[in-house]
């Protein structure tokens, strides 16, 4: 709301400067965004005040709304009188019938006719102030509605008398199927949802919202039908939602109009046109206002406003911020009765009351106490505190966190499949934030693009973050489901470059991210996982069905994510010179695997460990999981771990064979092992490779 | 004829001056006091004296070679230390070159900004919960005492997903599932993303991050409210920080402020920064969650993750949080 400062100072007395106004206004809660200065013809600079009023305070869009503020806020009285107001006439004035047929959304309806007019410009001084408030002068009539509206709130229209057909104004719900042709020349279809004001036979008007074309006023008319009225905030926003037509007086319509304050913007709007020339307002007013909005009375216990305010707010305190207000106050003893206005929509309750007090008085007034009482020992939640962990392992890898939109568009990396049970947003900015990610990956990729474009190389990035998926309830309804998924990319050297010849120089591969990935587990201290080919390659079109994973974690999450290498088809969009390797995985999956609380001490042994490798030869089909498992199937309590430390395929072995070196540590708890049953534990494990997996062993 | 042990003396103290090594040293020794050589081969002789002068040969064997022994040892330590020394002189580096590098991961700044919230507002007893991004309408706005179809809507514009499915505008949101499973005492917090149907620019983005903290106990004020503000904000922006308080409107407090913090400008003034919203929780609110309103009374407040992180660090585009450049994320990569 542009509020030029000359304007406000004629409803109130305040001399201090622009400057000053703007941050008591901004310190009592009308807060002053900037003062603009403008240069209008033949005047000096006028200062205006661009004021953001809160949605709640619909009584502040207009300048004595504002000049009321900055009354109650320096403590003076407003200068402005209410002047005169007019005789109602009830319905019928000059001819003229009015009936409210919809009183719910239209309470009050109330018109002045003014006969004679001569239109033409207005004059240079009220030209002069629209312009500073932001309005654009038109015509003497139009700019006398829009001018009465800056100064008093209450929105007014002028309709060419001589336009409404059949001498009815009708206020009613549109009839299914009727067109009007508003003043900005758009042709509009009705529904009964919309309220119009309406003659004899058409609608001439969308009520709250703006005139009709046909019954505007013209160069031509002579005699016109002022219009103030009162209409539902909730019926003004629904037809403005819908007509997609938005107005000054729309606007203040939603944000409440005083209905009480209708006959006197009618009667200054009539005293302007008098002033301007030979108009000729007919005496009495149209109101057709079946039931009167009263001001409420509202009641403040004493104690109250010290309590919630947390500072001593004595009785006289109360009464004067309320008087300042111009509230009519009476103090029993208990409490306070206020008499609140009816421009006060606002203020309902007791604690509406103490926020007016403790605006009045000064929130810096405001001491600063912690609360007391018994506080619990606060915390992460337990969700927080399982990311947090994730996050510092996956930093602890050498990965750094990004943090991608949850939005974004169809990509190359999901599947049509996927897309489709992707969530979409229904009133979506454009395609590419229409949807909410449905895995992290493409996020990921993208950021990487965008970095490898600056020249980046090395790329080793992680998210965590949220994921959403369209999947079947209990009932088999479909619905949108969160969930929590972390993600990493990697490519290049983990190690970044430096000035030695050798070590750590090689690029990332399925071993580095998988290496990424266990560390994880170990961390989270998941001992059972796998790591299995996937069922096909259209499983995970994306990735390349060669170097892929599955990561399994237990029969409730067969497939809990994902460890592998993207698809060349793909990796060859982002320009990286590197191959590019990924992973995602379930949170949900990991927290439910994960066990709970500390680890178990486990005591340790005082006996020493023996090393013993084993070097079986096997098929190049046979997998190392195999290996490993046939092994570890002969569950010998004394072999402590097991590791693989080399494995090779060449001369001088046959074509299509392989040698795995596995290093067996054994110990026992108890004692000090012979070598004699180690050597057996070893033949034992040896035959069991040679069984399972044809493993044939040299010498 | 000289002396056989004597001979040895000579013949070992002329080898162990001409000792040149260590290693030299140590094959010196073994002629002459290894087993079976030098003066221990001249002690197998010992069966070819006559009986009477064994016990005197053989003292002076010992005598001789517990004399040897030492010399060697004194020599070893003499040799030992010179080739310590020439080791050390030879292995110098030119410090001066830079270290190995080593991966480097890191939390992104909105991550590393979140526990600095948290650790602060855990120390104040705030407990955090988390709570869904795709939000019931319920609890983004009716919840909230958002009147249906309001203006105060507007501000708030919303990503759709159904006609209850909303992307939460606010982490406020939480405040209505946490009151409908809890009886006060309670103070909680939350931080999380949040989106609004709003174009891109440096001080605005479609998705931001949020902390929203609220307590409902027996007694608490605005002075509470302005206390606990005055803590956390200290904790985050330094121990001289002020808090002020300005009358604004949000419809889920009553009455509702907006908070500024003192923030010293490049050019060394003192200026206030609105930071976010605050106020006593609505009676309404309360009394539709059964909470006595006469007893109990609530404070909320909440602010922009990304803001704290732009005034700390001076970043001054909002976009870049969700950017990703590396450039950018490596500035952070110590601390926030």
């Amino acid at each position: 709301m542009q509020v030029p400062l000359e304007w406000l100072k004629q409803f109130v007395p305040i001399t201090e400067s622009a400057q000053e106004i703007a941050t008591r206004l901004t310190m009592g809660g009308l807060e002053v965004e900037g003062i603009e200065t403008e240069q209008c013809e033949e005047r000096p600079l006028v200062p205006v005040l661009d004021t953001y009023i809160t949605p709640n305070r619909g009584d502040c869009l207009s300048i004595l709304g504002v000049a009321r503020e900055a009354a109650a806020l320096y403590n003076v009285p407003l200068t402005h009188s209410n002047g005169a107001v007019s005789r109602s006439v009830g319905s019928d004035l000059d001819g003229i019938h009015v009936t409210i047929e919809a009183p719910d959304l239209c309470p009050r309806y109330a018109a002045r006719i003014v006969r004679n007019v001569k239109i033409g410009p207005s004059p240079g001084w009220m030209q002069a102030r629209l312009k500073s408030a932001g309005q654009r002068p038109i015509s003497n009539v139009v700019d006398v509605t829009n001018y009465v509206m800056l100064e008093l709130g209450q929105p007014l229209h002028a309709f060419d008398l001589d336009k409404i057909e059949g001498k009815r104004i009708i206020v009613r719900r549109a009839r299914t199927g009727e067109e009007l042709t508003t003043l900005d020349g758009v042709e509009r279809s009705l529904t009964p949802e919309i309220l119009v004001i309406a003659d004899a036979n058409r609608p001439i008007a969308a009520a709250g919202l703006m005139g009709g074309a046909d019954s505007e006023v013209s160069e031509t008319t002579t005699d016109i039908l002022l219009e103030a009225a009162h209409f539902n905030p909730l019926s003004v926003r629904r037809a403005s939602r819908m007509l997609a037509l938005r107005s000054e007086a729309s606007y203040r319509f939603e944000r409440v109009v005083d209905p009480n304050g209708v006959v006197r913007a009618l009667d200054r709007a009539c005293e302007l046109l008098m002033e301007m020339g030979n108009a000729l307002p007919t005496p009495g007013v149209v109101d057709v206002y079946p039931i009167p909005v009263e001001p409420v009375y509202l009641q403040i216990r004493h104690e109250r406003a010290s309590f919630l305010l947390g500072m001593n707010i004595t009785p006289q305190i109360a009464v004067e911020c309320l008087t300042r207000l111009g509230f009519e106050v009476r103090d029993s003893g208990e409490y306070i009765t206020a008499l609140i206005p009816t421009f006060r929509s606002d203020i309902r309750i007791e604690e509406d009351l103490v926020e007016e007090i403790g605006r009045i008085y000064g929130y810096e007034n405001i001491p600063e106490t912690l609360p007391d009482g018994a506080a619990s020992a606060g915390g992460d939640s337990e969700e927080g505190s399982f990311l947090t962990k994730i996050r510092s392992s996956l930093a602890a890898s050498g990965l750094i966190e990004v943090v991608n939109h949850s939005l974004s568009g169809p990509s190359l990396f999901d599947s049509e499949e996927d897309n489709s049970s992707r969530v979409r947003v229904r009133n979506a900015l454009s395609t590419e934030v229409s949807m909410l990610r449905r895995s992290l990956l493409p996020g990921i990729l993208e950021t990487a693009k965008r970095n490898a474009a600056h020249g980046q190389t090395a790329m080793h990035l992680f998210e965590v973050g949220r994921v959403w998926q369209i999947t079947g309830d209990n009932t088999g309804d479909s619905v949108p489901k969160e969930y929590s998924a972390a993600a990493g990319f990697m490519s290049g050297p983990l190690t970044p470059p430096g000035w030695m010849r050798t070590g750590g120089d090689e690029a990332a591969d399925y071993y580095t991210v998988r290496g990424v990935v266990e560390q994880l587990l170990r961390l989270l201290r998941i001992e059972e996982s796998e790591f299995l080919p996937p069922a096909n390659s259209a499983q995970i079109p994306q990735f390349h069905p060669g170097r892929t994973a599955i990561l399994s974690l237990s029969k409730q999450y067969p497939a809990a994510g994902v460890v592998g290498e993207l698809h060349p088809r793909l990796a060859s969009t982002l320009g990286l010179k590197d191959r590019i390797y990924l992973f995602e995985i379930s949170l949900e999956a990991l927290d439910y695997t994960a066990p709970k609380g500390p680890p178990r001490y486990a005591s340790l042994s005082r006996y020493p460990s023996v090393t013993r490798d084993l070097a079986p030869r096997v098929h190049q089909s046979v997998r190392y999981a195999e290996v490993k498992s046939a092994a570890l199937s002969v569950d010998s309590p004394i072999l402590e771990s097991l590791r693989l430390t080399d494995m090779y395929a060449g001369d001088p072995l046959p074509e299509g064979i392989k040698s795995y070196t596995l290093s067996l540590v054994f110990r026992s708890a108890s004692r000090t092992l012979l070598d004699s049953e180690i050597q057996e534990a070893v033949d034992i494990i040896r035959a069991r490779l040679m069984e399972r997996c044809s493993a044939k062993f040299a010498g | 004829m000289s002396d056989p042990i004597d001979l040895i003396i000579q013949e070992a103290e002329l080898a162990l001056q001409s000792a040149g090594n260590s290693q030299e040293l140590g094959q010196i020794e073994t002629r002459f006091l290894g087993r079976n050589k030098g003066l221990n081969e001249l002690r197998r002789s010992i069966g070819t004296l006559p009986k009477e002068d064994r016990p005197a040969f053989g003292a002076r064997i010992n005598q001789a070679a517990e004399a040897l022994n030492s010399k060697f040892t004194a020599k070893r330590t003499l040799l030992e230390d010179q080739e310590l020394q020439q080791r050390i002189e030879s292995e110098y580096l030119d410090i001066s070159v830079p270290g190995r590098p080593l991966p480097q991961g890191s939390l992104h700044p909105l991550t590393a900004t979140a526990s600095l919230i948290k650790k602060a507002l855990s120390g104040l007893g705030f407990e955090f919960v988390d709570g869904p991004e795709l939000e019931l309408y319920r609890y983004n706005f009716e919840a909230l005492n958002y009147p249906a179809d309001h203006p105060a809507m507007d501000e708030q514009n919303s990503f759709f997903v159904t006609d209850e499915l909303l992307l939460r505008t606010q982490t406020t949101s939480l405040q209505g599932r946490i009151m409908e499973l809890r009886q006060p005492p309670f103070r909680i917090a939350t931080i999380g993303r949040c989106y609004r149907y709003e174009a891109v620019d440096a001080t605005h983005h479609h998705t931001f991050h949020q902390i929203d903290v609220f307590m409902v106990d027996e007694n608490v004020s605005m002075a509470d409210l302005k206390g606990t503000l005055a803590a956390f904000a200290r904790s985050m922006f330094g121990q001289s920080t002020l808090i002020r308080f300005r009358p604004d409107f949000f419809p889920f407090v009553e009455p509702g402020v907006d908070y500024s913090i003192s923030w010293q400008m490049p050019d060394g003034r003192v200026r206030w920064l609105e930071i976010g919203g605050a106020g006593l929780i609505h009676p309404h609110i309360l009394q539709s969650h059964g909470i006595d309103k006469e007893r109990y009374s609530g404070f909320a407040f909440g602010l922009g993750v990304e803001r704290i992180h732009m005034l700390r660090t001076g970043t001054d585009d909002l976009r870049l949080y969700l950017e990703n450049d590396l450039r950018f994320l490596k500035q952070f990569s110590s601390s926030v």
